[in-house]
């Protein structure tokens, strides 16, 4: 099939034939990249302590290196949620669920509140009031910005601070409880390093990173994909976009439209399911007219 | 437990000025190399931008 090939006249059930055996070809293919990433990636955040302590290197350096791990720290925990390294009782199970775990601690973002919260965004993407996500929804990218800001103050009603809501309507109020024990084991490895005499450390290697990744991931994870985001339903909830830093500096995210409709293929696939894909998309009236 | 956890979560910003932007403040002066006024020390000086900070995020429920 051809990306300009017309199939408006196509019928539903053609669609969504073509469709599947296009997400076929790439579901089941393992993450080998995600599961290095998601490892060395925690590794190199945690050896920037030691580094930075010792003089090896300078503060500054592990400040910019900090920032990338931590904006880096969420994608491949977001293949694991999604079981895309390992289904459900398969052999390598294990290694999904540690990717989860460990990949998210420089984000203090416990595993199961990423996981159960996120599949509600999938339910229910744009739906102001059951999307965990929805309050990054914005008018333009400065807007974007400072809602993720907001929405992180101490008695903000959305961003992190809706997903206790969340799992409270979910019926998984017990999960609000690994949030509470990050935050405390954060915040006092916090203090415990600024009353040792390590504060700008701690403020440049995990505080101030961790704000900054957190905006960064709310704008390409969140709201550039869904953006205007004033429409649910399959075809709807999200798009396709170009970003002036591109598909990595976007985070993978310039291809969302294909992680909605087939949320077990793998980041790294989802450009090729894209451009294969394409034609069905526009046949349905996606989004999909900035790329 | 779970009160005690509650208080601590809903004095929040409080504890975070007393208990990491005091010292952060106190570290940025004295690697600054900055003369405080009335004798003050970097700790104090800290305790008083952490804490005030803090006693003002409490209060507005935000930092900014």
């Amino acid at each position: 099939m051809s990306p300009t090939q017309d199939l408006t006249e196509m019928s539903d059930a053609e669609l969504i034939r073509m469709e599947r055996e296009i997400a076929a070809r790439h579901i089941n293919k393992f993450p080998y990249f995600a599961v290095f990433w998601a490892f060395s990636n925690f590794l190199v955040w945690l050896s920037l302590w030691p580094l930075v302590f010792m003089g090896v290197i300078p503060l500054w350096l592990g400040f910019v290196i900090a920032c990338l791990n931590i904006i880096l720290s969420y994608l491949p925990s977001h293949e694991a949620q999604h079981d895309i390294i390992a289904k459900p009782g398969s052999p390598l199970r294990w290694l999904n669920q540690l990717v989860g775990h460990v990949s998210t601690i420089p984000l203090v973002l416990p595993y199961r509140v990423a996981k159960y919260t996120h599949m509600e965004h999938h339910k229910h993407a744009n739906d102001p009031e059951k999307d965990p996500d929805y309050a990054t929804h914005a008018d333009g990218p400065l807007s974007a910005i400072w809602k993720s800001i907001y929405y992180r103050q101490p008695r903000a009603d959305g961003g992190l601070n809706a997903y206790g809501a969340t799992l409270e309507r979910i019926g998984r109020p017990d999960i609000v409880l690994d949030g509470v024990v990050y935050q405390l084991i954060h915040f006092g490895i916090l203090f415990a390093l600024a009353w040792s005499g390590y504060a700008i450390e701690a403020a440049l290697l995990w505080w101030l990173p961790r704000h900054l990744a957190l905006t960064y991931i709310q704008f390409y994870l969140s709201w550039a994909p869904h953006h205007p985001g004033n429409e649910s339903g399959r075809y709807r909830d999200t798009r396709s976009f170009r970003s002036i830093l591109g598909n990595i500096g976007s985070l993978g995210m310039q291809y969302h439209i294909i992680h909605h409709l087939h949320p077990r293929i793998p980041l790294y696939r989802t450009p090729q399911a894209y451009w294969e894909m394409k034609p069905i998309l526009e046949a349905r009236g996606c989004n999909v007219h900035e790329l | 437990m779970i009160s005690v956890i509650k208080v601590i979560f809903y004095l929040g910003p409080l504890i975070f000025g007393l208990g990491f932007l005091a010292p952060l403040s106190a570290q940025i002066i004295s690697a600054a190399g900055w003369t405080l006024p009335f004798g003050m020390t970097p700790l104090i000086a800290g305790l008083i931008i952490g804490g005030g900070l803090g006693l003002i995020a409490q209060i507005r429920g935000t930092w900014v």
